[in-house]
């Protein structure tokens, strides 16, 4: 049985100011499945990254992304997030003055006005958030604290991890989620993606290193080089990768 | 309801009070030993608030959030003359500007030569969220004493896109983006009290 498509990319062309960093990228994600891109430095995958999750500050000069069948170009940041795509980032913002807990509250109650649900009250909020927060070590001074201010690279990284738990998309994309993590934090943040690992939804992990994907194992790996997808194939490629690095790519 | 009154809460001696804000302005003097705290909202025209540090040890807090929507003009000036030595000031301010508004802070900090061992500071931030707004600082430093501290800042520019991004790439919608983080933008420097009338107003202009 083929399995039904979550996101399709066709032809894709972003430009950020005059430089054009995607040139040509065409990439087929189905439901389910956890692909990787793996690539050099500037190859473009964080440009990627951002072009799907809608970042003002890139230009889509080409191309087309359909998720779920539908037109993602033409959807504001925030209706892409609220139909299901989630972007991990490699550099998450710091929001002083907003706190951890109401900007969760806020996100949350977004998706369900957004999906025709009421606002959830606080008890059905607690119950959302506290067994997430435990299994990644979100602890209850972080939610109090303003968001990601003040927070270790470690922590951030779990706290985009944490949101993407509590917000359940169907779409997630791990820009570089391994930056800055120590061996035990990368081991938490894995697990919690693992479980995760559902029919219905899929994932998009950025990396630069093979460790990672020993902790999450990809269905495919996609190998990106100058802007385009390159090369495609199962989890031995970056093993191939890891020996021989991208010159044969480049 | 109709927002038109400046707020002013003023905590002196461990009472706090409300003060009706005339043109004309508050002229404040701490004595030794004394602490003054002053956290004011304005929404409209001139306030201006003059405070004597008399005696050493003496300490103000001056902070002041200005909304000016339309076509409102703002004047904010505080004036700190720091009598004594050994005495310690605060002004913070913070605008959010729209429309046709326009609004000026005027910051002064005076140090006279035997006021020795003072520590002052002074910073203003304001986001302008229309082209047709304008917001100007005046810092005046008359520092002459040479054992102090004193420092001063100003900032002026839009809201910060990538926070705007990072909120709207969780779900959020950009007009609930917006107030979000402009509620945080004046929230550290305000009295708690005076939350509900920056709501209203963020209701009505933001």
């Amino acid at each position: 049985m083929t399995k039904e498509t979550l996101l399709e990319i066709k032809d894709l062309h972003a430009c950020v100011g005059e430089k054009e960093i995607l040139k040509g990228l065409s990439l087929t994600i189905p439901m389910g499945e956890v692909h990787a891109i793996m690539g050099p430095n500037g190859s473009g995958k964080s440009t990627l990254s951002n072009v799907i999750a809608g970042h003002p500050a890139y230009e889509v000069t080409g191309g087309q992304i359909l998720f779920k069948g539908q037109d993602l170009l033409a959807m504001t940041p925030d209706e892409r997030a609220n139909s299901g795509v989630f972007l991990a980032f490699q550099y998450p913002t710091e929001l002083p003055g907003v706190g951890t807990a109401l900007f969760l509250k806020t996100a949350l109650n977004a998706k369900r006005r957004f999906q025709g649900f009421p606002d959830l009250d606080a008890v059905g909020f607690m119950k959302r958030l506290k067994p997430r927060a435990q299994a990644l070590g979100i602890t209850d001074d972080m939610l109090k604290r303003p968001v990601n201010v003040g927070f270790s690279g470690g922590e951030k990284k779990k706290l985009e991890t944490f949101q993407m738990a509590f917000l359940e998309p169907d779409f997630c994309i791990l820009d570089e989620m391994d930056s800055g993590l120590d061996i035990d934090a990368l081991r938490t943040v894995s697990e919690a993606v693992n479980v995760m690992r559902e029919a219905h939804r899929s994932f998009l992990l950025i990396t630069h290193y093979q460790r990672l994907l020993d902790y999450i194992v990809p269905d495919y790996i996609h190998i990106m080089v100058n802007g385009r997808i390159v090369d495609s194939g199962d989890k031995t490629l970056a093993l191939k990768l890891e020996e021989k690095g991208y010159e044969d790519y480049k | 309801m109709k927002i038109t009154n400046n707020l002013c809460l003023i905590t002196q001696d461990g009472q706090t009070k409300t003060v009706n804000v005339s043109s004309e302005g508050l002229r404040l003097v701490v004595p030794d030993g004394k602490e003054l705290n002053l956290s004011a909202l304005v929404f409209d025209g001139t306030f201006s608030v003059r405070v004597v540090l008399a005696g050493a040890e003496a300490k103000c807090r001056l902070s002041c959030v200005y909304l000016s929507g339309r076509k409102s003009e703002n004047k904010i000036r505080f004036d700190v003359q720091h009598q004594a030595g050994n005495t310690y000031s605060e002004q913070i301010v913070r605008g959010i500007l729209t429309d046709r508004a326009k609004a000026s802070f005027e910051g002064t900090i005076r140090i006279p030569k035997d006021s020795q061992k003072c520590d002052a500071s002074q910073n203003h931030r304001a986001v302008v969220l229309s082209d047709a707004a304008s917001v100007t600082a005046i810092p005046e430093l008359e520092i002459y004493a040479d054992d102090v501290k004193c420092a001063h800042g100003s900032a002026i520019g839009s809201l910060d896109k990538t926070q705007l991004f990072y909120l709207m790439s969780r779900g959020v919608p950009a007009d609930v983006a917006k107030k979000m983080l402009l509620r945080a933008f004046v929230r550290d420097v305000l009295d708690d009290s005076f939350e509900k009338y920056v709501d209203e107003w963020m209701g009505e202009h933001a």
